[in-house]
């Protein structure tokens, strides 16, 4: 499922008006797959990252009159999770890598029927491979465009990196899944290949 | 340079970052290479393509785990909601009791509603019969009124009615579940199957009785279970921990009847084994499903088969026949059953196809 802005505004509203627990706890079991993997990146640790998530939520409950104000919930969310987990590192003193190239996720859409988008599977075992193989940064990039729904500039910012940069990773990613989808479009690759090289 | 610039313009455009007039220059870098168009719609689809939601009871599971730490927090959290039933509490764990009891609710009204239309009214639940059931690829976790709790496997039903707790502990089932009973022997807990019924004072066991299964398990975890069949009344198996009493199901024949029937000849009508363990792990295969792990050892793949179509919510479909009696282990967790599948295919090389929800072995 494709993360709405509109519909978690909706629900935060619910919860920042009328106390909505309903609304409060459809939140939680909407966004607590994603934001735990996405600590997970960067905390490397399970438990810790389900109970961030659970920091996060407290959050939401405790700030609630807040809420509304948020342009881009989704973009919230994940910078708090950034947030909270660099502090949580910070305080025990780990060695912290704060680039991004040290955050490993997972794509979970590449996991699908290949009839479904009436592909072979072979295709769509080259696509896993191609997004597996995806340097960690860039993987990141592709996940939170493409499956969490965040804008260019919301990545941009959440990374530290430049819109330009995103841009490009962007493309860099498309590219590797586009070449298994189409034998012509083969000597694409190396010919751009080629050029990187020089 | 066009190449690359196509792929920074086609990524924009399918993230919704594309302006006007990088729209039209895209538009016009595709009129000029039309050998791009497969990919391109390919690229589209697979965006546009989602995961289903994450798993539903891992996401419940953890916002319970969730209200826990906000009560252990000390953070107010407004008052329950008034259709909370009133729960026993008879430890300081309160909190997440009172969630677990709120959760079995909302599942029982959730699924008595879906199932038959009858409006969840408090009045009017209690003179009937309360009913919990999953489908083919969910489960459940409920919280009895007595405290005990029950996980649901896929394609399960249980059921009690108000009499449940009065002077006996009632429940039917169909399918497979695994009950964490709260002790009392002033009241035994009895579980009803159709071939057997498992009485218990308090103790944790799984039941796995599903119709058209080749056998109804019972498998006790602690504690002990005193079992009857209906086909055998006057005697009785007592089971000890770590064991399982397998029954041989009769009608197992009408259901597919195409299979052989030799086979059946040959498994004893009812035997008691000992649980099965994975290396390393300390759940017994036999209640491992309630970790969300879908596990079997040494098992034939007719049966994996019936398994993995209940949690997949999938039909098999053995156009070579042979292969019904490999005999497999795996453990799966968050696999599809596309992952599923090839993992299986490390073990035994056979072919196979996935159409629709049908999964044709060769």
């Amino acid at each position: 499922m494709k993360l709405e802005n509109d519909y978690i505004r909706k629900l935060l509203s619910a919860i920042a008006l009328h106390n909505d627990q309903s609304a409060y706890k459809e939140l939680f079991l909407l966004l607590h797959g994603r934001l735990k993997q996405f600590a997970y990146s960067i905390l490397k640790s399970n438990e810790e990252a389900e109970e961030l998530v659970s920091d996060v939520f407290i959050r939401i409950w405790q700030k609630k009159d807040q809420l509304i104000t948020i342009q881009s919930p989704i973009f919230y969310f994940y910078a708090t999770v950034k947030n909270l987990a660099l502090n949580r590192l910070n305080k025990q003193k780990r060695q912290v890598s704060l680039s991004a190239e040290d955050w490993f996720v997972q794509m979970n859409s590449i996991y699908f029927d290949p009839e479904q988008l009436m592909m072979t599977e072979e295709m769509v075992r080259q696509i896993r491979q191609a997004v597996n193989n995806l340097p960690p940064r860039c993987r990141l990039i592709f996940k939170l465009v493409k499956e969490d729904g965040l804008k260019y500039k919301e990545v941009a910012e959440l990374l530290q990196l430049s819109v330009k940069t995103i841009e490009a990773q962007m493309a860099i990613a498309l590219r590797r899944v586009g070449s298994c989808m189409q034998l012509e479009i083969k000597p694409v690759t190396r010919i751009s290949a080629g050029i990187k090289k020089s | 340079m066009n190449q690359e610039n196509f792929w920074v313009l086609l990524s924009k455009k399918l993230s919704g970052e594309a302006s006007d007039s990088e729209m039209d220059e895209l538009q016009q870098l595709i009129l000029e290479h039309s050998e791009w168009q497969l990919a391109i719609q390919n690229l589209e689809d697979l965006w546009k393509h989602q995961q289903k939601n994450d798993d539903y009871m891992q996401g419940e599971d953890a916002y319970m785990l969730h209200l826990h730490r906000i009560n252990e927090l000390n953070i107010p959290f407004g008052d329950l909601p008034a259709e909370t039933p009133v729960v026993q509490v008879k430890n300081n764990r309160k909190w997440y009791w009172v969630a677990a009891a709120m959760f079995a609710v909302t599942a029982g009204i959730f699924w008595i509603t879906k199932n038959t239309g009858v409006k969840p009214e408090n009045e009017k639940m209690a003179g009937q019969v309360n009913e919990v059931s999953t489908r083919p690829g969910s489960k459940s976790k409920i919280q009895l009124p007595d405290g005990s709790t029950v996980w649901l496997n896929a394609d399960s039903k249980l059921d009690y009615d108000k009499n449940f707790n009065v002077e006996l502990r009632e429940v039917h089932l169909t399918g497979e579940a695994f009950f964490d009973v709260v002790k009392n022997p002033q009241k035994p807990f009895i579980v009803h199957t159709g071939p057997a019924d498992i009485k218990v004072l308090g103790t944790a066991f799984n039941v796995k009785s599903y119709p058209g299964d080749k056998t109804t398990e019972t498998s006790l975890i602690k504690g002990s279970v005193e079992v009857t069949l209906k086909k055998r009344p006057g005697e009785k198996w007592m089971l000890k921990p770590n064991e399982k009493l397998v029954v041989l199901n009769e009608y197992i024949q009408q259901k597919r009847e195409e299979r052989p029937a030799i086979k059946l000849q040959t498994r004893p009508y009812l035997a008691i084994r000992q649980l099965t363990y994975q290396k390393g792990d300390t759940i017994a295969v036999e209640a491992a499903w309630t970790q969300n792990k879908l596990s079997f050892e040494d098992e034939s793949f007719l049966e994996v088969a019936q398994k993995m179509e209940r949690w997949y919510d999938v039909k098999f479909l053995f156009k070579n026949r042979t292969h019904e009696d490999l005999m497999l282990h795996a453990t799966f967790t968050t696999e599809t059953i596309y992952q599923a599948m090839e993992a299986l295919q490390y073990s035994f090389k056979f072919k196979y196809e996935i159409k629709d929800k049908e999964v044709i072995i060769y």
